[in-house]
């Protein structure tokens, strides 16, 4: 009974459509399980641990189960649409890390635009780091305002008040039933590149040129999903070649790009692999 | 066998031709059109040359367009710049059967209930216009110098959201484009990421 935790999930809806107010109040009371259901997506505020331990770190995420056909967006969302957004009430002293995004899917709503972002589930997880005293309190409630674009054909502006409350123990204990979601998330979040290989950018005239040295092996097929907006044509083709040490891949300039880019970021997937985070140098056209 | 190569390389150069050929840069020479607005009259870009001109890409259904109308940003916008000699033209992108797809008849009713104010709407169900200028979302907007050169092509502002509350804090980057221009300076964020859902064409 002590791992037993009360979660209280609130949900405000509004239907952009219809301009009707909707309101689901959920509140469960058993292990570390919240839900709601809102329109095309269920959405759930999860710890990967059954408690808080002062001192160390705590892992909670933002979990999307989505209905059939709906999709929501990646930090780039690609020609269209928009990532979710957080706003977190958390316990005094708690900072919360960055949202750790994986790697995203290629959407394509027509055939001239190309989106990125998720459909079916996704689990979009973040380190909170738990201070070494958190005063004398048995529970910790942790709170977080979600904003988020549902979409299929058409799109959806939808948001959620998701609220969770942990034991604080001085043992750390992994929450079984979620442990293993943030194990698999964490699989496809994108890792620095392994240290022997590398990456770098030659500007051409309509194409950037990444080329990838894979510590001497050839990769056999591989995408790259840009990191930031208005650089290279989502749509174009991606122009992959393969070396004897690596991999080339012709990215074609975006026609918002203005002015010359000295990094060019983003998430290389290779085909049966990780995901890898790109932050490779740009050198510009010899003149 | 030995006849297909040449050709396909020739058909893929010729591809590419036409590719470039429609790129929509800043700087360059915006693409001619002809186009019937809701009134049933042909609309030419080359009509208005000589004039500031803005294009909107709209859909009234989508959650960021309405953000613009509801709030009344974008009639106030196309009060503003058209009462000082530009030309404002909406354009229609959504296919039959789509969400944005409008008949004249409807879009008329719209302007009228909206109070909007462009000079005209585009009607464009097949959309080729909107490929030809390479729309994106819903808005996309894009400014046109008198000599036909474009000089903006992006986002209406620096919020990319539904949020009608962003609008008082946002930049507006059209606007901010044309007081630049009209005063005889260059456009100095000419080119920006533009927001909003996806313009609905047809497959």
């Amino acid at each position: 009974m002590l791992f037993v935790r009360k979660i209280l999930l609130v949900a405000f809806i509004r239907d952009m459509r219809r301009n009707a107010g909707l309101a689901i109040v959920l509140a469960v009371s058993s292990a570390s399980f919240s839900q709601a259901t809102i329109q095309h997506a269920r959405v759930e505020l999860l710890a990967g641990q059954a408690s808080v331990k002062p001192g160390s770190d705590l892992q909670l995420g933002v979990h999307f189960i989505l209905e059939k056909g709906w999709h929501i967006y990646w930090i780039n969302p690609g020609d269209s649409g928009q990532p979710p957004s957080f706003e977190w009430q958390l316990p005094p002293k708690f900072t919360a890390g960055e949202v750790q995004w994986p790697r995203p899917e290629r959407l394509q709503p027509s055939k001239e635009l190309v989106d990125f972002g998720y459909s079916d589930e996704v689990l979009l997880p973040l380190t909170m780091h738990v201070p070494s005293t958190v005063g004398n309190t048995r529970q910790l409630e942790f709170g977080v305002q979600v904003k988020w674009l549902v979409c299929r054909e058409v799109c959806i502006p939808e948001h959620a008040n998701l609220h969770l409350t942990l034991p604080v123990s001085s043992a750390e204990r992994a929450d079984h039933q979620h442990a293993q979601l943030f194990a698999n998330t964490d699989k496809l979040i994108p890792k620095s590149l392994p240290r022997a290989w590398n990456a770098s950018v030659t500007s051409a005239k309509n194409d950037f040129v990444l080329t990838i040295l894979a510590g001497g092996k050839p990769i056999t097929q591989a995408e790259f999903f840009p990191r930031d907006s208005a650089q290279i044509d989502n749509a174009a083709p991606q122009k992959f070649q393969q070396t004897s040490h690596g991999a080339k891949i012709a990215l074609k300039k975006s026609d918002l790009l203005v002015k010359p880019i000295t990094v060019l970021r983003g998430v290389l997937v290779i085909a049966g692999g990780p995901p890898y985070r790109i932050e490779a140098p740009v050198r510009q056209p010899i003149q | 066998m030995n006849h297909r190569q040449p050709f396909i390389l020739w058909a893929c150069a010729l591809l590419a031709l036409i590719a470039s050929a429609f790129a929509v840069k800043v700087g360059e020479p915006a693409p001619g059109f002809t186009a019937v607005d809701s009134n049933g009259k042909q609309e030419r870009l080359s009509d208005y040359k000589g004039k500031f001109i803005v294009l909107e890409w709209h859909n009234q259904g989508c959650p960021y367009t309405r953000k613009h109308y509801e709030s009344g940003n974008m009639q106030r916008l196309q009060k503003e710049w058209t009462a000082k000699g530009v030309v404002w033209l909406t354009v229609i992108s959504s296919a039959p059967g789509t969400q944005g797809f409008v008949t004249p008849t409807q879009e008329n009713d719209y302007l009228k209930t909206m109070n909007a104010a462009p000079t005209a709407v585009l009607m464009d169900p097949g959309g080729s216009l909107g490929r030809l200028y390479a729309a994106k979302t819903t808005p996309h907007m894009f400014i046109v110098d008198p000599g036909g050169t474009l000089i903006y092509n992006g986002a209406i502002d620096d919020h990319p959201t539904s949020d009608q509350r962003d609008i008082a804090k946002s930049k507006n980057y059209v606007s901010a484009a044309l007081e630049q221009a009209l005063g005889g300076k260059p456009v100095t964020e000419a080119a920006t990421r533009p927001y909003g859902c996806s313009v609905k064409y047809k497959d």
